[in-house]
């Protein structure tokens, strides 16, 4: 066969797969929808993506095995947390017409995949897009009606995480390092502004770009600083923070939702770690469920991480409207958006949502606290 | 800006750069070796690093069954323990290097002359090893056991001199010594430095290029394996990106002085190290790669072949 042909056989085969796709779209489109997932699968930020899609497959997988007249399927949509991918993966996902609803990863990517979603009228409920602007009605990034979010938005970790940090803390000199990433520029200026005079001096090591944090802890040393406030990822994060105990340094590390991740104890090591602070909107799956937890150990034959418990429950909240015999996009949009809409998270807390689509009431900011190596919830921040 | 930082706490800036200077001059040999003899930039070389970290590692776990959360060991048991580290990194990326030798350049090198090809290879191959280690891995960093305890053993003037770093700047002087010796004085490294001198006379005179060329390669990637093994003593963490970035330093190190050049190697990875250090320490560690690359340009621009590339010709591998 010579390569012109091969080619054309090629481009005929993959006609007729997408052709067989359609028919068998159409046919089952009565018995089965489709929840789709946006977010990074490959790429610098795929750990965040994977923690996340396996609370949804896990949540999926939950509701058909109780064999419902309406069967629910997965759309991957890889943007790899990248806001230039977020347009063409949400035009992808909205030409899909089993969606029904959509979870959102990244604040940057959904903004980027916002006008499709908002033509074709599909529900957003995000586990983890924290940025403001997204529900703020005077910012052109406005999500309504489509976007909903089951996380507090990062106006309020800044002035949260500032607080856990110097709790207690006499006379509280503060220092923070931020990666110069976007997340953790924005968290840090809103930390500063929180904490006021007890802000000492800072620095920005580039994320996964310093091995060696000595000059850092050389200047967090001569401010005579007792306060350290991290706001970059767990890598980075324990990296700097074991570095930090190993010269000394014995007053409190505190950090932000970038950091709580199950490996962060291990990585810094268990006596380093001990006693660090952190703050997140979000819940661990081991404090929300025992239960679900172990159903996911068992399934992925690896330990849930940032953001599966608001995965899960986000696509829980579809799978409701499903049961609720919503599986049309208009359906399940009216659902979310009326007044009498509530639902039971796995933690146990009722949620609604307000107009904008953020949370109602005050919003829910966590503190947890490292202990003999592992990361428990205490309270909240 | 802020000197008072230097002022400080100058001693401890200073032991510390040192100490991540001698990891640089070890992970530049494997750049500097074959550019000695082959006139070509080993970008793969990085990742011949990330794989030897990942070795360490896995020795450490999978061979010796220690957990991340292991105690220290003591005595013989660590002894044996470490050096069976050095030793795993050094043969992973010893091999690694042999094989993408056999793999990526040696054909290239008989059918063109064309370096260029052999440059775009090298970066492939970097790119293949990265993105399938990414793949194994899942993105996430991969921790190490502490088993040496990183006991301080003295202080002098406010810095803490500790035990895993003493432990690479002496293993590191070491290895450069007999490295610095068997170039110059053994037969096969003569043979080493009669192909970096002239390639097609020293082929005349009956060298086997090929045997001499992979032996170049071997060396470069013990010496980067080596340099694995301690970047895990002192930082105990690794992940699949570490390569670019341990790797563009070493070879801004073996750059700044003078590539080709055992010597050079080991003055540039110190002076990066220090000026990384102070950088990082007078105008925040966000300038740390600005002002390397600065000074690099600079030294570039009065002495285009680095420090030492002009004046220690003969030393040149």
């Amino acid at each position: 066969m010579n390569k012109k042909i091969k080619a054309s056989a090629a481009i005929v085969a993959a006609l007729a797969l997408s052709l067989g796709a359609f028919a068998a779209n159409t046919a089952s489109a009565a018995t089965t929808v489709k929840i789709a997932y946006q977010g990074p699968l490959t790429g610098p930020e795929a750990q965040t993506g994977t923690d996340s899609i396996r609370g949804v497959k896990l949540a999926i997988k939950i509701y058909n095995a109780t064999n419902p007249a309406v069967k629910v399927e997965i759309f991957e949509g890889d943007d790899q947390g990248d806001d230039a991918q977020g347009g063409t993966v949400g035009a992808g996902i909205a030409a899909d017409d089993a969606v029904i609803g959509v979870l959102t990863a990244y604040s940057g990517p959904t903004i980027a995949a916002l006008p499709s979603y908002k033509a074709k009228g599909i529900a957003i409920v995000s586990p983890s897009a924290t940025r403001a602007s997204l529900t703020d009605p005077t910012s052109k990034d406005y999500g309504n009606p489509v976007f909903h979010r089951i996380v507090s938005n990062d106006d309020l970790q800044g002035p949260a995480l500032a607080r856990v940090a110097t709790n207690g803390v006499k006379d509280p000199t503060v220092f923070v390092v931020d990666d110069q990433s976007s997340y953790s520029v924005g968290l840090t200026k809103a930390v500063k502004l929180a904490l006021g005079t007890a802000f000492q001096a800072g620095d920005s090591a580039a994320k996964g770009a310093v091995s060696d944090f000595s000059a850092t802890i050389a200047k967090i040393k001569k401010e005579k600083a007792n306060v350290v406030i991290y706001t970059g990822y767990y890598a980075d994060g324990a990296k700097f923070l074991k570095q930090l105990r190993d010269k000394g340094y014995k007053g409190v590390y505190a950090a932000g939702d970038g950091v709580l991740n199950s490996q962060f104890p291990k990585l810094a090591g268990k006596k380093q770690s001990e006693g660090a602070r952190l703050t997140a909107p979000t819940v661990p799956l081991e404090v929300a469920s025992p239960k679900i937890t172990a159903m996911f150990k068992k399934d992925f034959k690896a330990d849930p991480g940032v953001y599966t418990t608001e995965a899960f429950d986000a696509t829980n909240i579809f799978l409701q409207g499903i049961k609720a015999g919503k599986t049309t996009r208009a359906d399940m949009l009216a659902y979310l958006n009326s007044a009498s809409f509530s639902y039971k998270n796995t933690a146990g807390i009722t949620i609604k949502f307000q107009e904008s689509g953020d949370l109602s009431g005050s919003g829910l900011m966590n503190q947890f606290v490292v202990k003999g190596g592992t990361i428990k919830l205490n309270g909240k921040a | 800006m802020d000197f008072s930082v230097l002022t400080d706490q100058f001693a401890s800036l200073t032991f510390d750069g040192i100490a991540l200077g001698f990891i640089y001059v070890l992970i530049a040999l494997g750049y500097t070796m074959v550019y000695g003899v082959l006139r070509l930039i080993n970008f793969a070389n990085s990742e011949v690093f990330m794989l030897g970290s990942f070795a360490t590692i896995l020795v450490a776990t999978k061979l010796f069954n220690h957990t991340i959360e292991s105690d220290p060991l003591t005595g013989f048991k660590l002894v044996y323990t470490m050096t069976a580290m050095l030793v795993g990194a050094m043969i992973v990326s010893g091999v690694a290097s042999v094989v993408i030798e056999i793999v990526a350049y040696r054909r290239l090198r008989s059918r063109t002359s064309n370096r260029l090809t052999s440059l775009i290879s090298a970066i492939g191959v970097s790119i293949v090893l990265a993105e399938a280690v990414r793949m194994a891995t899942s993105s996430a960093p991969m921790g190490s056991p502490r088993l040496l305890d990183k006991t301080t053993l003295a202080t002098v003037w406010g810095a803490d001199i500790r035990v895993d770093t003493l432990l690479v700047i002496v293993f590191a002087i070491i290895l450069l010594i007999v490295l610095d010796l068997f170039v110059n004085k053994s037969r096969l490294g003569m043979g080493i430095r009669a192909v970096s001198m002239d390639y097609d006379t020293s082929r005349l005179m009956g060298i086997n290029l090929n045997k001499i060329i992979s032996t170049t390669f071997l060396i470069g990637g013990l010496g980067t394996g080596a340099a694995s093994f301690f970047y895990i003593t002192v930082y105990e963490m690794t992940r699949f990106s570490i390569g670019f970035e341990l790797g563009l330093a070493a070879f801004t190190a073996a750059v700044l002085g003078g590539i080709g050049n055992i010597r050079g190697a080991f003055a540039g990875g110190i002076a990066l190290g220090l000026i990384e250090m102070y950088a990082s320490a007078v105008l925040g560690t966000q300038w740390r790669s600005i002002t390397a690359f600065v000074i690099l340009i600079l030294v570039l621009l009065f002495k285009p072949n680095g420090i030492f590339g002009e004046s220690l010709q003969q030393a040149r591998v």
